[in-house]
């Protein structure tokens, strides 16, 4: 099915596109996932999750090409090794540099896949057992995540995600089909449209902030392809530790609920340096931190889809978009999915691996076209995705009222952003906050609204306790800090 | 910064509070022999999270408001590096263009209405007069021919039926 032509097609132009968008600064993946999605709605399941696998795939690794050329990462999950990249393409080694991105990104990338097809299937076979109580600790847990990965205050990410859990609550009730905070609208019963709304977070403040920005002449090096490959070799013998660490790295980032490949990104960075004997070449021009990070994040991909597609937990902002994508198409993220639906397990799988074997001469390709891609106006570019955006938004329900959402969320995603609110949980809050809400109010009802019950049941309770945990993690730090300045003051 | 956070956190506080009046009188569920919040239950967790947090927010800005702000970066000359200046009003028009096409898209037309706010926004980020233009011609007929003719989404059509 995947070889099927039209299939085959959407493999194909996706990952131009996603290596398109991947290598223009300012321009995310998460903005081409949701740019993507109004497309995919005319697509079948298969076609559309293969869509924005491959697409995913090829914009990670794309971000590192103006990272090593200009200095300036296509996506955040190249940003923690922009400046080795670019110190080593000053050195006069750019080829090496665009070689074992392209290499170490689709190894990455491939262990991801394989993890995604061994653990995918075992930890359906958990979920089966799974009841209302767990899936409502599993979302808290998620959601969590989420606020304590956040790169700015811990405070605000919280905010983000309530914002995004209260948008969820707009429309009718599901205990009582109360109509809630719909002030009479009728448009506003049927609850805030995910799509539009996650275009306009995403997209439409994007859009904003690139206009607000003072345009950028970039100086661009170019780049000899011929020598490309050349020397990887000796890195994947020298580095093989490496790669299976930041394989490991990237991949558990990416089950865990609301990291992203950003993060896998600077955690391999991190141990990297801990574990290299050459530290003092890291922010150097360390070979080694572009290897290890360009593993970490493309192998957070795929394991981003493990939550996703057994819990209907999204791993980041991209299968966020997947999730919606996935409802939209009648199905159901789950345990169920694995018997239901195997065609379409089965067909993201291969779309992962397919994916990164196409990286290699992709990458390539896209290596050789760099300085032309570049050059890319932005002032052109910015108004058609613009254009593209709106015209996605009123695709979805053929509704004006979807522009509408659009615009208002691109409002708050810019003004947000701009304080440094984090938009990316409002997404999380707005996909998880029915799956939240419905598995509590099921279970209290259940329960005869005994809330004892949501910790008797043993992954219940575990979940919980994580959960916890987590929410009292931050207080804990701030006590332990506190006690450490004291401790010192009373030293002196 | 710290100014913005007190702004910000005076915002998400007054969203808890309006969440919670707005909630006041929401119907209750009436389940194992007694009344249970029912509609309003989630919303009002969700209020009170914006109240602490917001309060969290807006200590933080009072405590980088006592920190003095780091130096301003200097170049070799010892001049003082100021970052581009950022065009709000750009930001500005882009809404006024959305909300132009929600308002007209239904008269004029998708075609009509998408191509004008095309030319205009790249001809205000300094995109030459023709070149706009022609750009925004080619792009509008080349997203018309995507969505309504591929994949058949009835998009507006005005006056011309375009």
């Amino acid at each position: 099915m995947l070889f099927a032509p039209k299939t085959f097609l959407t493999i194909i132009v996706c990952s131009l596109y996603g290596l398109f968008v991947g290598s223009i600064p300012g321009l995310s993946a998460t903005l081409a996932a949701s740019l993507l999605v109004p497309f995919t709605f005319f697509m079948d399941p298969l076609a559309a999750l293969v869509a924005i696998v491959t697409m995913s795939a090829m914009a990670i690794f794309a971000g590192d090409i103006p990272a090593a050329l200009i200095r300036i990462p296509g996506t955040p999950s190249s940003a923690a090794y922009t400046q080795d990249s670019f110190a080593l393409t000053q050195q006069g080694k750019a080829e090496l540099v665009l070689g074992a991105d392209i290499i170490f990104s689709a190894i990455g990338g491939l262990m991801g896949a394989i993890v995604l097809m061994t653990s995918a299937p075992l930890l359906a076979e958990v979920a089966m057992k799974f009841s209302t109580f767990e899936y409502f600790w599993l979302a808290a847990l998620g959601l969590s995540a989420t606020v304590m990965v956040s790169a700015s205050s811990q405070a605000k990410g919280a905010i983000s995600m309530c914002l995004g859990l209260f948008l969820s609550t707009i429309g009718v009730d599901i205990t009582l089909g109360y109509p809630r905070f719909t002030f009479g609208s009728v448009d506003l019963l049927n609850g805030v449209s995910f799509i539009p709304a996650m275009i306009g977070v995403f997209g439409i403040s994007e859009v904003m902030r690139n206009v607000s920005e003072r345009q950028m002449d970039f100086a661009i090096t170019k780049v000899k392809t011929r020598g490309i490959f050349a020397g990887v070799g000796k890195l994947i013998k020298k580095y093989q530790w490496n790669m299976w660490r930041s394989g490991a790295i990237g991949t558990i980032i990416g089950v865990l609920p609301g990291a992203g490949a950003d993060i896998a990104a600077w955690i391999a960075y991190a141990a990297s340096k801990r574990a290299s004997k050459e530290k003092e070449l890291y922010g150097k021009g360390s070979i080694e931190a572009i290897v290890d990070s360009g593993t970490a994040n493309n192998a957070c991909l795929a394991g981003d889809w493990v939550p996703a597609l057994v819990f209907g937990i999204p791993g980041d902002s991209i299968t966020a978009v997947v999730i919606g994508v996935i409802f939209m198409k009648g199905l159901r993220p789950g345990p169920m999915i694995f018997e239901q639906h195997p065609e379409i397990i089965y067909g993201v799988y291969f779309a992962f691996i397919l994916a990164n074997l196409l990286m290699v001469p992709f990458g390539w390709l896209a290596v050789k076209v760099s300085s032309q891609m570049l050059r890319v106006p932005k002032n052109v570019l910015i108004p058609v995705i613009l254009m593209f955006a709106i015209t996605g938004a009123f695709a979805i329900n053929n509704d004006v009222f979807d522009i509408i959402t659009l615009g208002v969320m691109g409002i708050v995603g810019y003004f947000m952003e701009r304080n440094d609110y984090p938009v990316a949980p409002i997404v999380l809050g707005l996909v998880l906050g029915p799956i939240l809400e419905q598995n509590f109010m099921t279970s209290m009802i259940k329960s005869d609204w005994n809330l004892i019950l949501f910790f008797t049941r043993p992954i219940s309770a575990l979940l919980g306790i994580c959960t916890v945990a987590m929410w009292g993690f931050p207080f804990l730090m701030a006590f332990l800090e506190k006690a450490g300045v004291r401790e010192s003051g009373l030293k002196k | 910064m710290g100014k913005n956070d007190y702004i910000g956190g005076g915002i998400f506080t007054a969203l808890g509070v309006l969440i919670w009046a707005l909630t006041w009188h929401f119907p209750v569920l009436m389940e194992a022999g007694g009344r249970h919040p029912g509609p309003s239950l989630f919303p009002r967790v969700l209020g009170t999270l914006f109240i602490f947090f917001s309060l969290i927010v807006i200590l933080e800005g009072w405590r980088k408001s006592k920190t003095p702000p780091p130096p301003a970066a200097e170049d070799e000359g010892g001049n003082v590096i100021i970052i581009g200046e950022k065009n709000y009003f750009n930001a500005v028009l882009v809404i006024i263009l959305m909300a132009a096409f929600i308002a007209l898209a239904g008269y004029l037309g998708f075609i009509i209405t998408g191509g004008a706010v095309l030319f205009i926004l790249m001809w205000k980020l300094h995109v030459k007069l023709l070149k706009s233009l022609i750009i925004s011609a080619v792009v509008i007929c080349f997203i018309y021919s995507v969505f309504a003719k591929i994949l058949r989404v009835p998009l507006p059509h005005g006056f011309l039926w375009w």
